[in-house]
């Protein structure tokens, strides 16, 4: 457990931050005291000017900093290049970023962007692929990531494995940390006709180092199919904060916690309100703890 | 069952409507057309279908997001 130990599992206690977006800003610089870290979009700054790398680094002196990137589709048959991982190298050399963190996803194919996170086959050789570019990104970058469960509309075609099993496989065969999203567990279970709670118990709970909340909505498709989108649009419903109690009480290693808001921004004080949940959420679920 | 190819052809479903259309209507000739494999093609016949179409759209609803957020950027540091 000791390789995929955070910073959290290093102060001895649960950490609760925002994922950083110019549009909360201010309201996070306001409120330093009520918040423990942010989690910065590494891809905005792969290509930043020298002076918002400074401003990056200065910030990370003031509040814990942890990088999170969207584009390397470390979960591929294809190798990641290492102009891709040298570039994340670079930027947590630049900032003085504690830790990174990417998804178990494949975003790319024959030259092909998909620009988005893409679910891939979930089988024997996905799971091959994912370890062997975990390998390589711990190698290159100084240190693994944490790998994040992705949410899918699409149950991934020609897959052999259902989701619990083959993140269980990546995680503990490549002897790195989870990132949990569990608006991501949620909105797969429910698209899928799995119980949340279920999916929960079956992961490696004892891998989860960092959490992430966010939300979305449900969307028609066709033939009156609904399912659950997860837009980072809306608030933390009630059935993830009864997940994050549920992990809580299953994981008693320190936790970091991101809430993540990509859009439709409300006050900051309502964020932050959220956050408050979250912690009061955690706390719970550690006192309900056998 | 995955592979390089496979993905690729993912890719592909996700980015292009009419090979998505195709594939909808002819699945394992369009995916044999791709490349796949004989056990690749046989995996794909029992695909979501419901839930290509709904990634799809979101795929394409998300690349646009980007590009109107790129524009964006770029015009706050003119």
């Amino acid at each position: 457990m000791a390789a995929v130990a955070g910073a959290a599992a290093v102060e001895g206690r649960d950490r609760f931050g925002l994922g950083w977006r110019p549009e909360l800003a201010a309201g996070i610089l306001a409120n330093l005291d009520r918040i423990d870290l942010i989690e910065v979009i590494a891809d905005d700054y792969f290509n930043a000017a020298r002076r918002d790398l400074r401003a990056l680094r200065t910030l990370a002196a003031q509040v814990g900093m942890v990088l999170h990137g969207v584009s390397l589709g470390l979960a591929s048959t294809v190798p990641v290049t290492l102009r891709r991982l040298d570039r994340m190298a670079r930027l947590i050399e630049a900032t003085g970023a504690e830790s990174w963190s990417e998804h178990l996803a494949f975003v790319r194919g024959g030259g092909i962007e998909i620009g988005h996170l893409a679910a891939p086959p979930r089988n024997e050789a996905s799971i091959e692929g994912a370890c062997r570019n975990l390998g390589c990104a711990a190698r290159i970058v100084g240190c693994a990531p944490l790998v994040e469960n992705i949410a899918t509309l699409v149950a991934p075609p020609a897959s052999r494995l259902d989701e619990p099993e083959w993140i269980e496989r990546i995680v503990c065969r490549a002897g790195v940390g989870l990132l949990l999203d569990l608006h991501n567990l949620y909105a797969n279970a429910v698209n899928f006709g799995d119980d949340p709670h279920t999916f929960l118990r079956r992961l490696p709970v004892e891998r989860v180092v960092a959490v992430h909340l966010s939300g979305g909505q449900w969307i028609n498709g066709p033939n009156g199919v609904r399912r659950l989108l997860d837009d980072h649009l809306h608030d933390v419903p009630p059935e993830v904060f009864a997940l994050l109690r549920e992990l809580g009480r299953l994981a008693p290693q320190p936790l970091t916690l991101i809430i993540e808001r990509d859009g439709r921004f409300p006050p900051i004080a309502r964020v932050l309100e959220q956050l408050d949940t979250a912690r009061a959420t955690l706390a719970a679920g550690r006192e309900a703890a056998p | 069952m995955s592979s390089p190819a496979m993905e690729e052809f993912l890719a592909r479903l996700y980015t292009d409507e009419p090979v998505l259309a195709e594939f909808l209507r002819m699945p394992s000739e369009t995916a044999r057309a791709a490349g796949l494999s004989d056990t690749e093609v046989s995996a794909l016949a029992g695909a979501d279908r419901i839930g290509l179409v709904m990634a799809a759209a979101s795929f394409r609803a998300k690349r646009e997001r980007r590009k109107s957020r790129h524009r964006l950027l770029l015009w706050r540091m003119r």
